[in-house]
């Protein structure tokens, strides 16, 4: 028996491709906190992200503490052909997708006929549209590595939201798929997970327009709510709610009746555009662990 | 300068729920412009909407996946001296199997049809249907209270249709706008050939015709309610469904799916286990 000596990497001698991790939205927020947590597993990672000089300072940090240098993509997601360059990118650079994080999005608080149509449908097609992409997309690879999909939801899933109607049912619609997905997709071997996090200090709430502090009880920071999701989609969980504040509201949401919860929820809405009387440091109670 | 009139805007006019909320609306007095693909089908029902002695609905034959018809279509109303008053989101279309499996194209013209042109026509037309203190009608599905193993993604984009229209329903009404979602259990129509379900195997007891869900449709419009479920099994449908644990309604749904579907699109998962 001969054996092959080569000190290329086994991979590139066999031409077998490596597993790796893709994470959408990765430059800021709950998305570059996923990243550090999956480089810190071990994983390597592909980083999706609008054009934004964050994305290289992410990948230089998690180079320098892991030795293993992430792919950068800077793609739009709300471009019809997102899915195919990704895809593109990640062939060439002899990658096969084990893990895929959804974790790019944004919202939008106001009055639905006032805000921008066009932002609205920019929502849908980067909130529905490209997540569902990715997650159909790459379902041959995951089956093989046995991966995973980390879908980034919120707990507005739970209650649909006037005045901030789009985003609350796109979160829906990520809820509902992610949980038919984690039944069809479990006897094959893949786990996903839905991740709805409270509110997370965030660019989110500046793109959106929320202005108002965030409420103490629920706020979680982008660490805390990383962590829980890493380790609910590596246990199987279905859907992974973090924080005992955020929990408890789940449940009183499936009891409260409609014609409360509506006029509620457009109170918040409209609350949480007004700026804040003073300044709360810091945001959240769950820091950093 | 002259009055635009007002309209009613039907989509997916050319059969089944959508058809027969046309002559509804026709028969109580509402001029109808009808959107659909299939021009042929939309002129009969059109001449037979003539016949009947009301105005001939004006026939726009789209395809809703295209992102550029919501403006179409506000040109067309233009162009004729009209503006919608009522505006009806019925396209839509689901398909049954394993979403990995399915199609990926044809996946995801369906969040484009179910999702982004309902949400583009939702908001496109809110300041003349302000104007003329009309209504929006979203036709969802009962499938919009589970997640549906088998049809992921129908039942999520139908449970978007439920939100987003409950939500538009009270930031709308201050504004004199009806927003009403209608979630009808199965109704005999083209939908399950389309979406690969043999109709034999429908539950009776929730089985409605699609006229008899357009006027429950139409009546909840008028009345101002957000939502209608047409039926009595299928509101205890709904209420069971809220009661019961997601573990359990995700796996009855993946059987009875598995059931109804016409074809084998199921193929069993690898059995040798890493």
């Amino acid at each position: 028996m001969t054996t092959i000596v080569s000190d290329r990497p086994r991979s590139m001698r066999t031409n077998e491709l490596r597993p790796v991790a893709l994470i959408t939205g990765a430059s800021s927020g709950i998305g570059a906190a996923l990243a550090r947590r999956f480089a810190g597993e071990g994983h390597a990672l592909a980083l999706v992200s609008l054009p934004d000089p964050k994305l290289a300072a992410l990948a230089e940090e998690i180079a320098a503490s892991t030795g293993k240098q992430p792919l950068t993509l800077e793609v739009d997601l709300t471009y019809r052909d997102a899915g195919v360059r990704i895809a593109a990118a990640l062939a060439g650079a002899g990658f096969e997708t084990q893990f895929i994080v959804n974790c790019a999005g944004f919202g939008l608080v106001g009055p639905a006929a006032v805000l921008d149509c066009g932002e609205q449908l920019a929502m849908v097609d980067v909130n529905v549209r490209a997540l569902a992409d990715l997650c159909l997309r790459f379902s041959d690879s995951l089956i093989r590595r046995r991966g995973g999909i980390l879908n980034v939801a919120s707990l507005s899933a739970f209650l649909p939201a006037p005045e901030m109607a789009v985003y609350n049912a796109s979160k829906k619609f990520v809820l509902s798929f992610s949980e038919a997905l984690h039944q069809e997709l479990g006897p094959h071997g893949v786990r996903v997970t839905v991740l709805c996090s409270g509110p997370v200090p965030t660019r989110f709430q500046t793109r959106a327009g929320i202005r108002a502090n965030l409420p103490r009880l629920l706020a979680c920071s982008p660490q805390f709510v990383a962590r829980a999701a890493y380790d609910g989609l590596m246990a199987g969980k279905r859907v992974v709610v973090p924080g005992v504040g955020n929990k408890g509201l789940r449940l009183m949401l499936r009891v409260i009746p409609p014609g409360v919860l509506l006029p509620g929820s457009q109170a918040a809405m409209r609350f949480s555009m007004r700026p804040p009387r003073k300044r709360a440091v810091p945001a959240f109670r769950r820091g950093p662990a | 300068m002259p009055d635009l009139r007002p309209v009613a805007v039907i989509t997916g006019a050319s059969s089944g729920i959508g058809a027969a909320l046309a002559r509804i609306f026709a028969a109580n007095g509402h001029e109808c412009v009808l959107v659909g693909r299939r021009e042929n089908l939309l002129n009969a029902l059109a001449d037979s909407i003539a016949a009947s002695g009301k105005n001939r609905p004006l026939v726009i034959p789209l395809d809703l996946t295209r992102m550029d018809t919501p403006v179409r279509i506000g040109h067309e109303l233009g162009a004729r001296g009209m503006e919608a008053a009522f505006v009806v989101n019925n396209a839509g279309y689901g398909l049954t199997g394993r979403a990995a499996q399915l199609d990926r194209a044809e996946q995801l013209a369906m969040i484009d049809l179910n999702v982004r042109a309902l949400t583009d026509l939702s908001l496109r037309f809110i300041d003349s249907v302000a104007r003329h203190r009309g209504g929006i009608l979203n036709v969802a599905s009962v499938s919009a209270f589970l997640p549906g193993p088998g049809m992921a993604l129908y039942n999520a984009t139908k449970s978007y249709v439920v939100s987003f229209s409950e939500a538009l329903h009270t930031e709308l009404k201050p504004l004199g706008i009806r927003v009403t979602v209608l979630c009808p259990g199965p109704v005999r129509t083209e939908f399950h050939t389309r979406a690969g379900i043999d109709t034999a195997q429908l539950p009776r007891m929730l089985t409605y015709s699609a006229e008899w869900v357009a006027q429950q449709g139409y009546d909840g419009l008028m009345r101002g309610r957000r939502i209608v479920v047409p039926g009595w099994g299928n509101k205890l449908v709904r209420l069971a469904l809220g009661a019961t644990p997601k573990r359990f309604v995700l796996s009855a749904a993946d059987k009875s799916m598995q059931r109804r579907a016409m074809q084998p699109r199921w193929p069993k998962p690898p059995s040798g286990k890493s």
